[in-house]
């Protein structure tokens, strides 16, 4: 473990990097102008979302290049808060996503969203805790960073870009988002 | 790789390095906080969380329950020294926190482990360490680790609300010594009570004292330290050694355990003149 390599390695536009990424698969969530929170461009024409976010099947999606595209919920699972859209063709390239479980406790991690209506808006920090908030509850990433309404159903990326989970809530001052390794057993459930 | 996940994967590293010497401890209802192996077989954990007196169940990074018995407390820095028979379980690798600056990447561990990040924030009196990071509940008693996942500190959010502090392993170390050394923890003590006060004007000028504030004496317990060394009723006390003191809680705090039995100097005004008194610290009397 070299620290001294990481720190004099590390430079901020590493992280302006990551963000510009994120911002590139991160899509604005909306119905009648109103902004319901943000996605994720999954692969094979998908969107992934929040269920909580949803309030009807379909939805318009603000891509990252300001059009607009209908897309059409295909499955929808408020147990683990997710939601799958269908999209047309945008010639966007989807987001990477990272093997289920590889981020631990003291990773690095970013999410972007739209919170309170900032478009593409970054917010970084570590996880804090994989696992339940509450004695039985569903396993979270519990990562130590700020999320605010509007950054529900964005990504949580690790450092190299790749998507470790969907956003979903905070608790407080922490940020729970559904694991990648729940995000993926749901996506490949719906086979439509 | 690029730099940014060298610098996740030492974040992670220096979690699950530290994280082996990491106790939870469950020394008061309802929320537990978390303990570091300090020492073998003795863990340190926040005082203010410790709200009992004899046993406390402390449960390893392996999930064994293991009975610890309060070894000592130091309540002016908010520290608590647990005794266990841990085998197994690591100590932890414990930094010089006098290296600490302000700026530093550091990472808060709670019992799990559980992690938060920021940055050390200022150094405040006595060099404790202000840190711009979340403590999350729970997270008090745990250590402050440095990138390299070496403990630099102990956490505790109990000192004020606003603040997220830790005692720096110096500190730590100065009481855990203290314990080791004579076999218990003493309560440094002078026999007074004091109070606040603002320092005129001109008395400040006439003196070149930069404090704008001190403490005056408002009670000196007969037989006391205090009254040993002259210290009378209306004493202004501007400071205590090399600490000055704006507010009883500094006079709290220049009395480390470890400075019982030794004479310091004291500098008060009387009657608006400059005095210097020489005083030795004594032991509270403990209750029996």
């Amino acid at each position: 473990m070299s620290v001294r390599g990481a720190a004099s390695g590390f430079g901020l536009s590493d992280i302006a990097a990551l963000a510009e990424d994120l911002r590139r698969v991160t899509v604005e969530v909306t119905d009648d102008g109103e902004l319901l929170g943000s996605g994720v461009l999954w692969p094979a024409g998908r969107v992934v979302t929040n269920a909580h976010v949803l309030r009807r099947p379909e939805v318009s999606l603000r891509l990252v290049d300001g059009r607009f595209v209908r897309a059409r919920v295909v499955a929808h699972d408020p147990d683990v808060d997710l939601a799958l859209l269908d999209i047309p063709g945008t010639g966007l390239p989807p987001a990477t996503l990272a093997e289920p479980e590889s981020v631990r406790v003291g990773s690095f991690v970013a999410a972007v969203g739209h919170p309170l209506g900032v478009r593409g808006a970054l917010s970084t920090g570590i996880v804090c805790a994989i696992g339940p908030i509450e004695r039985n509850g569903r396993a979270w990433i519990q990562a130590d960073l700020h999320l605010a309404p509007g950054n529900s159903g964005g990504p949580l990326a690790d450092a190299a870009g790749h998507i470790v989970g969907v956003n979903s809530r905070a608790a407080g001052p922490l940020a729970l988002a559904v694991p990648m390794s729940v995000v993926a057993r749901f996506v490949q459930a719906v086979r439509v | 790789m690029n730099g940014l996940q060298g610098l996740s994967n030492d974040l992670a590293a220096a979690v699950e390095r530290a994280g082996r010497a990491v106790f939870s401890v469950a020394g008061r209802a309802r929320l537990g906080s978390t303990g570091v192996h300090w020492r073998p077989g003795l863990v340190v954990t926040a005082d203010h969380t410790v709200h009992v007196d004899e046993e406390v169940t402390i449960t390893g990074p392996d999930g064994r329950a293991l009975t610890a018995r309060v070894a000592g407390r130091d309540p002016t820095i908010d520290v608590a020294v647990l005794k266990v028979d841990a085998p197994g379980v690591q100590v932890a690798d414990v930094a010089d926190s006098s290296a600490v600056r302000v700026g530093h990447i550091v990472l808060a561990l709670g019992a799990g482990p559980r992690a938060s990040w920021g940055v050390v924030s200022s150094l405040g009196e006595g060099r404790m360490l202000h840190l711009d990071l979340t403590l999350y509940p729970g997270f008090s008693g745990g250590p402050l680790v440095d990138a390299q996942g070496r403990v630099v500190g102990i956490n505790t959010s109990g000192a004020s609300r606003h603040w997220q502090l830790a005692i720096p392993a110096a500190a730590v170390n100065r009481v855990v010594d203290e314990l080791q050394r004579r076999g218990r923890i003493p309560r440094a003590y002078l026999g007074v009570s004091t109070q606040p006060v603002r320092l005129p004007e001109p008395v400040r000028q006439r003196l070149n004292l930069d404090q704008q504030t001190a403490v005056i004496v408002v009670e000196v317990q007969p037989g006391s330290p205090a009254a040993a060394a002259g210290l009378t009723i209306g004493d202004v006390i501007i400071s205590l050694g090399a600490t000055r003191i704006t507010d009883p809680t500094d006079l709290k705090s220049a009395l480390r355990p470890d400075r019982v039995g030794e004479s310091i100097p004291a500098s008060v005004l009387r009657g608006g003149e400059p005095k210097d008194l020489q005083v030795t610290v004594g032991e509270r009397p403990r209750r029996s």
